[in-house]
């Protein structure tokens, strides 16, 4: 039962940590490896918005998706934007931005006990014979919530329609009068506020270490390399797989263990399948 | 308004790197003209497309589109001004169905502008639209997934795609290409029939036998320079033409 509970939360924190990102990598084909950054920097707001500013947690809380969310629109169109196509780049130019932002709150001292979010409702409540906390229930539901959200989202809205006609088709879509860097820019800045939003949702479960900011980043790369980058099925998928992984070899053999499971299935599927489980087939033009 | 120049291109020139692509063409396309653009492999054609619909910028020369200077424009920017494009190789939007490829011109700023109509109505005006292009309406044809279908509706889905834009430019790359005789017969009088309601065109092709039925003006492209520009009877006597054509020295 707990290996149940334990599994889908686990897998749902999974699937929030990675949204964003395949959000911005599915829509732009831009990696964006700052996300992890973005994920900590939004707690991290948040909490000085509450403690040293006196804001109430839901008006920081929106203050600081807002404010990172402007943050990634305007790097895309401060630095990516000179850079689009040069897929290697771009990888560099959002590591060094996430290296910059983490190693500057590192520097400034925000980790620690008392960095520590608030839960939405404190107490938890038994199910069968174990205790799970609220938040770890209002973790799952929000996850699903999100979900069903950027399906509708992307498939109700016009900005939505603008996504995927870009991701499917770029020159096409620019042929029919959709502005592709306008389009990258917002799908940046939703993917920069979704990370904030996945952070605000796990982060009281502990307390905050900036050294999050890069675990953020592998995980959302562990699950977005097992399902296929840009395949929403695939992230569920893969969170599934490697949420209830951790679980199982956390409960059976040892905690420690968790990250091996991640590694393996990287190397697993890389080695049988590179683009994924859901990924768009790319062997051949890869091998040629 | 018959005979207000839509299109002027001056002194237009591309460079590659050291192969010129597009050297110094010149000129004017009147309201309601179908132009002809023709010329061997390689001659310049499709970078001529790129450069009127932005996608390409030049390395120097002058393009306006009713008198207003589009040279620097955005390709987006150009489309919303009403110049819709196809391309050379099919660009549908795959994964959704044939129609919903529409909804994303019909979306689009300018024809928001141009129509109104609310949301719902949308998926009609793409079914209405798509049935005039042989995606009949109570067939299963609309509504697969884009990529599942055959090239030569892929090829009709770009022109309805266009279209749906409600250009008043038509710019078509090799639309004919990789068509059936059968398809290419029943899209025809289609083109023929914007024209003659006012929309111009300009057309890349290579079967000139269909071409030079529809179209009233050709410019004749080598190596980048336009070397005739008139009537297709006329353009294709030119002693050069016939040179580039069936190749004495240069085409291999």
């Amino acid at each position: 039962m707990e290996i149940i509970i334990y599994g889908i939360t686990n897998s749902v924190t999974l699937v929030l940590m990675t949204l964003g990102f395949s959000l911005t990598f599915g829509i732009s084909g831009l990696a964006n490896f700052a996300h992890g950054a973005f994920y900590l920097l939004g707690g991290i707001l948040t909490w000085v918005f509450m403690n040293e500013l006196g804001i109430p947690y839901l008006l920081s809380a929106l203050l600081s998706i807002f404010i990172v969310g402007l943050f990634g629109f305007f790097l895309y169109w401060g630095l990516m934007l000179r850079l689009r196509g040069l897929a290697i780049n771009e990888v560099i130019a959002t590591l060094a931005t996430a290296v910059v932002i983490i190693e500057v709150l590192r520097y400034l001292g925000f980790s620690g006990f008392t960095y520590v979010l608030p839960e939405f409702i404190k107490g938890s409540i038994q199910i069968g014979k174990s205790w799970v906390d609220y938040q770890r229930i209002l973790l799952v539901a929000i996850g699903i919530a999100l979900i069903i959200f950027l399906f509708l989202f992307t498939h109700r809205t016009k900005i939505g329609l603008s996504f995927r006609a870009i991701s499917q088709n770029e020159r096409t879509a620019i042929s029919l009068g959709i502005d592709s860097d306008w389009t990258a820019a917002l799908s940046l800045s939703f993917g920069s506020a979704l990370a904030v939003i996945a952070g605000l949702v796990i982060l009281p479960l502990g307390s905050i270490d900036t050294q999050i900011g890069y675990d953020i980043l592998i995980s959302a790369l562990a699950v977005g390399i097992v399902g296929g980058l840009e395949s929403v099925p695939g992230i569920l998928v893969a969170s599934l797989i490697l949420g209830f992984g951790q679980i199982v070899v956390a409960t059976f053999i040892k905690a420690q263990w968790q990250t091996v499971v991640t590694l393996a299935a990287i190397v697993v599927i890389l080695a049988v399948k590179p683009s994924g489980i859901f990924g768009k087939y790319k062997e051949l033009e890869e091998r040629v | 308004m018959a005979d207000e120049v839509i299109l002027k291109v001056e002194n237009l020139t591309k460079r590659f790197g050291g192969i010129i692509a597009v050297d110094q063409v010149s000129f004017e396309l009147k309201q309601g003209e179908f132009l002809g653009l023709i010329g061997p492999n390689g001659s310049g054609k499709t970078t001529l497309i790129n450069l009127i619909t932005g996608f390409v910028k030049p390395t120097s020369g002058r393009i306006y589109y009713r008198n207003m200077e589009i040279t620097h424009c955005p390709p987006y920017q150009i489309a919303c001004l009403g110049i819709a494009r196809s391309f050379q190789m099919v660009r549908a939007f795959h994964k959704i169905p044939a129609y919903k490829n529409l909804i994303v011109p019909l979306y689009s700023p300018r024809v928001r502008k141009l129509s109104g109509g609310k949301y719902g109505e949308r998926d009609d005006m793409a079914i209405d639209l798509l049935d005039d292009f042989g995606f009949e309406r109570d067939s299963f044809v609309p509504y697969k997934p884009a990529g599942s279908l055959p090239h030569g509706y892929l090829k009709r889905l770009d022109l309805a795609r266009c279209m749906a834009l409600r250009p008043e430019l038509l710019i078509l790359d090799e639309l004919f290409s990789g068509m059936t005789m059968s398809e290419v017969s029943a899209t025809l009088p289609l083109i023929e029939k914007f024209n003659r309601e006012g929309l111009t065109i300009i057309m890349v092709e290579h079967r000139l036998k269909e071409l030079f039925r529809v179209a009233n003006r050709v410019i004749v492209l080598n190596f980048g320079r336009k070397i005739a520009d008139g009537p297709p009877r006329e353009a294709m006597s030119q002693k050069e033409v016939q040179r580039a054509y069936l190749g004495t020295e240069t085409e291999g």
